[in-house]
């Protein structure tokens, strides 16, 4: 081949396509550099400071970015619409997530640097995972995000559950990356290529490789989510992580490992949307149900928030099986709204383990209403947005779910859902109840809250009513993203 | 339908008005707390009466006052009030009844703490409850539906009596759950308009438009009927309602008689006899055996009661009965008879509810055996008793009488049996008036205790004057409301011109 020709098919990269990308990893980097050479009174404010900048730059740098949508790196990369909402909400709730960090490790006196860093580059791998239909890029991308969960799991060293949870969360997260790229082998087989649109579109003669691709490639990826059965490592890790990271696992994260199998959903063939539409149906089913029984008994407010996060998977998954542009944006819709809903109570969570005495028992929060009137409100706002009360996002995510179930007449599973989420009202509700309307049984020690803390959260509880009652906001970017999903 | 859109914002007025008396009452001092919301709900009340005034009666089928605001175009979901006939009525009760109950509360002494929160509650209760009354949107009709739960939440819960907690909580979790059947039910509606014209909308002026296979249609409307049939109650769904009215401070316990009840029949009419015509025609037989059961199974419950706010909880929802029956005979009679009681029910149940109240706070009891000849030296409050009661029990010159009457001659036109059976509950109705009025009348006592009993006086009566009005109105002058929603049942009836 000639010198000529090669040079001729380099392809330079677009920059403005995956700036928002470029300035989280410059920010990684020098977060990373910083830590080494700091001591440890400068890095206390240098350290988040600098990564709220990187993020703010990341933010701004969307409008940019979002001027072209297309591919680069030879395709590896798509800059989309459906991209660009992901990174949105991971860029503030990481930036929301930054303003409890420091406080809270430094009332559990296990403040290490590594934080900072590991959080920009798990919050890259996210950013990455969220935009792309490569199969490698999308492996790549799954482990830097689930490395950096591994790390920030265990950060409370002193902590035996933590070190648990996250040795629990690496046996399963490691199986899971493993069943996904086998499944990736099995569709490169089929169809001879990497990306994914090309491998849902090829017209094969053997299904049999494709369909057994794609049944490994989302289990991998269910278990990533905490779908039933493959939910085990998810209730530890999040009782062991520190809470800030909970909140910060539980919304991007599951906003980031849902992206794959969102990009699937308009790709299934005629062929396969009705085994889709069971396969995934029986397991959302099953997910939501388990989920929120398991909830109901649970004693530890950080564990019902994770079976509550796994009953969420379950919902959004019910909205997955419905292969329409409906149940697209459902998906996207329900999948932001979680984000911000379940960041918003673990967060409160993690300010009132500052509090003396606390040990996050469910009977803690008797008569929280008397204690901390401002958490305790917030904490009701969450809890009515999760259950699905209006005005809430939880409400309108659930009703675009069963608008999804009803355009596909998928009434048994809809049915079941009904049935879930009127279990989950038991835990819910309960908590509303005891916070408000039992007296103290605890005396829980006023203490002093930051103003970036105070500030965060009245921003979350704020988007979680405003986002419902105006929802137009964010449906101007979920409308063209499922339009150029399904245009493809 | 015919729209008629309103010169003046009316309605989102009388929405925003207890709105902006609650943020007051948070920013004030909580002894000015009761105050405020008496003007709240004042000026609410007063707007009302405009507009039941500037209401043009000749009209009363179509919507008016009408006004539009979009939520969001692309899946057709607006913010959409108006009033036509029925909601008139219905708009017509919130605004009396929260006055009633902010009159009473002033001066209760069971709502001593958490001052500002109880009032906000009753103030954001009045604003849901027109919103619910006033949508033509079944999405924005659902929001609100579902936000009247979350006030009378706390009002149980935090300023009940003895089970308040557990009460509180089976009365959400039992609203709640059956609620979620109609946001699917109407979801389904909304998809339906996208199959039939290619968008989506959640508007009832465009879900009249659909058109459905009978299956699918009469698999909607059972949809909607749970949650409705729950919220009314129609036996053997009624199971929450004893606790929740039985446990709540007197003046939730009137708001949860008087309107949430009426939220059920109000939406069964509007929706699902409404939006499912050749449905409810097919189970219309089904429909009304629900509903003979309500009025005889309850009537029965009240009789055995020994708690005076159980007592009036059960007869309530024997009062629902004769609502929901008279509504599914589907003739003209039917509706109007089913109406007006839906009205005058709000009236009696309010004045049993505060009547119960009263005697809680004299002998801080809710026992029916301790009240034996209490009456005796309340001269004004044993009148009160005795209009509330005779106009409940349905004797002519009372509320009640035109409701059970006009039922009964509807139910004559499908067969005497029929006839026979809404009479037989109307007798046990009587019966359990009549027990209480024995109780409470006739009954000896020692006089001793008794002899320091103060009478009815100040803001209770006026309270009980508020609602004694229109008892009396209906009782003798039935066509001043009769006039109000007769457009509307033209409507209603104009869906079932084929089929019957």
């Amino acid at each position: 081949m000639d010198i000529k020709e090669v040079i001729g098919t380099i392809e330079l990269p677009k920059i403005s396509l995956f700036l928002p990308e470029l300035i989280v990893l410059i920010t990684a980097f020098v977060l990373f550099t910083l830590d080494l050479i700091l001591g440890s009174k400068q890095k206390r404010w240098l350290l988040p400071s600098l990564s709220v900048i990187g993020y703010v730059l990341a933010l701004l740098s969307i409008v940019v970015s979002s001027q072209n949508w297309g591919d680069t790196f030879y395709g590896s990369f798509t800059n989309d619409p459906l991209g660009a909402i992901v990174k949105i909400f991971a860029l503030i709730i990481a930036i929301v997530m930054l303003a409890f960090a420091d406080r809270y490790f430094t009332a559990k006196k296990s403040f290490y640097g590594e934080f900072y860093y590991m959080l920009a580059f798990t919050l890259l791998g996210a950013m990455i995972l969220a935009s792309s239909y490569n199969l490698i890029i999308i492996y790549v991308s799954l482990e830097l995000v689930s490395i950096g969960f591994y790390i920030l799991t265990a950060l409370l060293r002193g902590s035996f559950i933590s070190k648990e949870g996250a040795f629990k969360y690496l046996i399963l997260g490691g199986l899971s990356i493993a069943l996904a790229s086998y499944g990736a082998v099995f569709m490169y087989i089929y169809a001879g290529s990497i990306d994914l649109r090309e491998i849902l579109s090829y017209e094969g003669s053997d299904y049999h490789y494709l369909i057994l691709g794609l049944v490994f490639f989302l289990i991998g990826f269910a278990i990533k989510i905490g779908a039933v059965p493959f939910h085990f490592w998810l209730p530890d890790a999040y009782q062991g992580a520190p809470t800030p990271v909970t909140a910060f696992m539980a919304s991007v994260g599951k906003l980031a490992f849902f992206i794959p199998v969102v990009r699937i959903m308009p790709l299934v063939q005629e062929k396969f949307s009705l085994a889709w539409m069971l396969t995934v149906g029986v397991i959302a089913a099953a997910t939501m149900l388990y989920g929120n029984l398991v909830a109901l008994v649970q004693k530890d407010i950080k564990r019902l928030l994770a079976y509550s996060s796994i009953a969420h998977s379950g919902y959004i998954l019910a909205a997955v099986a419905v292969t329409k542009e409906i149940g697209l944006k459902a998906v996207i819709y329900f999948l932001v709204v979680y984000a911000i809903m379940s960041a918003g109570a673990f967060l409160v969570v993690a300010l009132l383990e500052r509090a003396q005495g606390w040990s996050n028992e469910i009977q803690d929060f008797s008569g929280l209403r008397f204690n901390a009137l401002f958490l305790a409100v917030a904490f009701m706002v969450y809890m009515f947005a999760l259950l699905g009360v209006p005005p809430t996002v939880g409400f309108v995510g659930k009703t675009l779910v069963f608008m999804a179930l009803s355009f596909d007449k998928l009434w048994w599973l809809a049915m079941i859902m009904i049935v879930s989420t009127a279990i989950s009202t038991g835990y819910y509700v309960r908590l509303v109840v005891i916070m408000f309307m039992k007296d103290r049984e605890k005396e829980i020690l006023p203490f002093p809250k930051g103003v970036t803390e105070v500030v965060s959260l009245v921003f979350l509880t704020i988007m979680t009513v405003a986002l419902a009652v105006f929802p137009g906001v964010i449906w101007g970017l979920i409308e063209p993203a499922s339009e150029l999903l399904f245009a493809r | 339908m015919e729209i008629l859109r309103a010169d003046f914002p009316f309605i989102s007025l009388s929405m925003i008005l207890p709105v902006v008396a609650s943020v007051f009452v948070l920013a004030l001092r909580e002894e000015l707390s009761k105050w405020i919301a008496l003007l709240g709900t004042g000026l609410t009340f007063l707007l009302s009466l405009v507009v039941v005034f500037s209401f043009d009666y000749s009209k009363s089928g179509s919507v008016q006052f009408y006004e539009e605001y979009t939520i969001l175009q692309e899946l057709g979901v607006k913010l959409s009030l108006g009033l036509d006939g029925l909601s008139l009525l219905m708009y017509f009760l919130t605004t009396l009844i929260s006055l009633v109950a902010i009159l009473w509360s002033i001066r209760d002494e069971q709502i001593s703490f958490r001052l500002k929160e109880y009032y906000v509650a009753f103030l954001l209760t009045e604003t849901f409850l027109v919103g619910v009354f006033a949508s033509f949107d079944l999405l924005v009709f659902y929001v609100f539906y579902e936000l009247t739960l979350i006030p009378m939440l706390f009002v149980i819960g935090v300023w009940g009596y003895k089970l308040r907690l557990y009460s509180a909580y089976k009365f959400f979790i039992y609203i709640f759950f059956s609620s979620l059947f109609l946001l699917l039910g109407i979801a389904g509606v909304a998809v339906e308009h996208f199959f039939d014209f290619g968008r989506f909308s959640f508007s009832y002026f465009d879900a009249l438009k659909n058109s459905y296979s009978l299956g699918l249609e009469i698999f909607l409307f059972l949809l909607f009927f749970i949650a409705f049939a729950v919220k009314t109650p129609i036996v053997p769904f009624h199971t929450w309602l004893p606790d929740a009215h039985g446990e709540a401070p007197t003046a939730g316990s009137v708001v949860l008689a008087a309107i949430l009840l009426k939220m059920g029949t109000y939406a069964l009419l509007r929706f699902n006899v409404g939006l499912f015509p050749n449905a409810t025609y097919e189970l219309m037989p089904m429909l009304i055996t629900l509903g003979i059961l309500t009025i005889i199974y309850a009537s029965w419950m009240t009789i055995v009661q020994n708690n005076v706010k159980r007592f009036v909880a059960y007869s309530s929802v024997s009062h629902m009965g004769f609502v929901v029956t008279a509504m599914f005979l589907l003739n003209e009679e039917g509706l109007r008879a089913s109406i007006i009681e839906m009205f005058a029910h709000g009236m009696t149940s309010a004045s049993l509810f505060m009547i119960a109240g009263f005697i809680y706070h004299r002998l801080h009891t809710f026992n029916m055996e301790s009240l034996r000849g209490s009456l005796r030296f309340m001269p004004l409050f044993a009148v009160v008793v005795a209009t509330t009661a005779f106009a409940a029990m349905g004797l002519p010159g009372g509320s009640s009488f035109w409701g059970k009457f006009l039922t009964v001659l509807s139910a004559k036109e499908y067969s005497y049996y029929l006839a026979f059976l809404v009479l037989v509950g109307a007798f046990f109705s009587a019966a359990y008036v009549l027990y209480m009025l024995k109780t409470l009348f006739l009954d000896f006592r020692e006089e001793s205790i008794l002899i320091h009993f103060q009478d009815v006086r100040g803001f209770k009566l006026s309270a009980f004057v508020a609602v004694i009005i229109p008892i009396l109105l209906i009782g003798f002058f039935p066509h001043i409301f009769f006039n109000m929603f007769e457009g509307s049942i033209d409507f209603f009836l104009k869906l079932f011109e084929g089929l019957m």
